[in-house]
């Protein structure tokens, strides 16, 4: 069994940044500008923004990995070089590419390359082939465990290193959305809605539900298992053992598109996860936990992906998330007092209660979740207020003005 | 006259625009984006003032753009 393992978070957004960072990630992946797999869902950062992520990272003692992953036309090849050399003065860990262009780039500047899922590596010769310019890859979201461990087994075999001199590590898919298509290389977007997910821009008609109409008569079917097209999300968390016996070093985390809680959650349920397989101490019952707690943020239902060899994707049968809690939003906090440790928040709409659960996100704060046990209203203990209302209460940690309030509540429709 | 309103700051740099309309589009070599030829911009928005002619070709192009950040507005 292995030493360690990389957790590797999404951060598609400030607030995801710092929820991935707390919550135990060992590195992260995010996109600055238009050319990278999330142009289009994300809050991508820009050049700007690199060198206080690097400086913010280094301090936490986590890894940054730039996505630089779409298809490169010759009007993008400029852009793609002051990417790369603003990554490189930054002093981000690494950029990962597709695109050979930004692969050699990135290698004459001296810039570390991991292989992107949208190079589809799915054999030891491909490794072999990357091995001139990676020290990670990504392995092809299809493969099975099996597949894997034999791919991981063979690097060990042939001794392929990477241009550090180490053997080459490999990273797998853990978590996440998966796609119709293989590992992103779908045309289904750019075919509906001329926007190519190969640039980032995936409209995602493949979630929605749809009729077949016979050509002959004009009869309508409403196609029985509903949403063909859209994979449920793939979840590890039970069979994470063997994930990591396969020989796989880094863990990734899908949902650049996705809020700070999710981030906060799904990092903290693997790192706990693949702490408890490297300890020895992973159960049935602590995984089931994991993954009831992965449930309570979005997702479209849960299967294990092709790692266990199914021949077939497993589809959702509803559109949107399964997630069995929902956040409301409720206000904004207007100061924190460090001394006392309370914040003040003004409630903008709905009502909150002692008792309920609330969540505060913002770019520095991250994410920070806890049930209300005492709301004051002009120095006044109230066990409920409405909106329009200001109020205060103590907080767990520090937490920013302008941070959000949420209030948790169960999403009763996937309650079963 | 017909005006064209381009979000530039949005743009992914897919080359749509220029397939339908390249005589008012062009690439920008420099950061990826396109560039709408002949236009005057206000903070962050590109409006260009064009002729009818070129009316379907730019309609073309608002209605390939993945982004959505082509406005025309039609005749007067």
């Amino acid at each position: 069994m292995q030493q360690s393992i990389e957790i590797m978070a999404p951060a598609g957004s400030p607030e995801s940044l710092t929820a991935a960072v707390k919550a135990g990630c060992n590195s992260v992946y995010f996109g600055i500008e238009q050319l990278n797999m999330r142009a289009r869902s994300s809050s991508n950062f820009t050049l700007d923004d690199l060198r206080d992520i690097a400086k913010r990272c280094k301090e936490a003692n986590v890894k940054t990995y730039l996505t630089l992953n779409t298809i490169l036309y010759d009007h993008d090849l400029r852009l793609m070089r002051k990417i790369i050399d603003t990554a490189k003065e930054s002093g981000i860990s690494a950029v990962i590419a597709s695109d050979h262009a930004a692969m050699a780039y990135a290698k004459q500047v001296g810039l570390p390359v991991h292989i992107s899922t949208q190079a589809n590596i799915t054999n030891i010769e491909t490794v072999q082939f990357y091995a001139a310019f990676a020290d990670v890859m990504v392995l092809s979201r299809e493969l099975s465990l099996n597949q894997v461990k034999s791919i991981t087994r063979e690097i060990e075999k042939r001794k392929i290193t990477g241009p550090s001199g180490e053997l080459i590590r490999i990273e797998v898919f853990a978590h996440g959305a998966l796609c119709m298509a293989v590992s992103g290389k779908c045309y289904l977007s750019l075919h509906s809605n001329n926007a190519s997910a190969n640039r980032g821009a995936c409209i995602q008609n493949c979630r929605r539900s749809y009729i077949v109409t016979d050509k002959e008569d004009g009869h309508e079917l409403e196609i029985d298992n509903e949403y063909i097209m859209s994979a449920k999300d793939l979840c590890t968390i039970d069979f994470l053992d063997k994930v990591i016996d396969t020989g796989v070093r880094i863990l990734k985390i899908e949902g650049r598109g996705r809020s700070a809680d999710y981030v906060h959650t799904t990092v903290s349920c693997y790192r706990q996860a693949a702490d408890a397989v490297l300890n020895n101490t992973f159960t049935p019952e602590k995984a089931q936990a994991w993954k009831n707690e992965l449930s309570t943020v979005f997702n479209r239902g849960f299967w294990d992906g092709y790692y266990l060899g199914r021949k077939l994707g497993e589809w959702s049968d509803s559109y949107g998330s399964k997630a069995t809690e929902k956040k409301h939003y409720i206000g904004r906090a207007i100061k924190y007092f460090r001394k006392a440790e309370v914040a003040e928040f003004k409630l903008e709409t709905g009502e909150l209660s002692i008792g309920d659960t609330i969540l505060i996100t913002g770019p520095t704060t991250g994410v920070v979740r806890f049930e209300v046990d005492e709301i004051r209203e002009a120095e006044l203990p109230v066990n409920m207020v409405k909106k329009g209302h200001s109020i205060s209460i103590k907080v767990p940690e520090r937490i920013r003005a302008s941070d959000k309030l949420f209030k948790i509540e169960p999403n009763e429709i996937h309650l079963n | 006259m017909i005006q064209i309103i381009f979000h530039r700051h949005k743009c992914i740099g897919c080359n749509a625009c220029t397939e339908s309309a390249p005589g008012r589009w062009r690439m920008s070599h420099k950061d990826g984006k396109s560039n709408l030829i002949g236009s005057v911009q206000k903070k962050r928005v590109h409006i260009a003032k064009v002729g009818y002619d070129e009316y379907e070709a730019n309609l073309e192009a608002s209605r390939n753009c993945p982004a959505g950040i082509i406005e025309v507005n039609g005749q007067d």
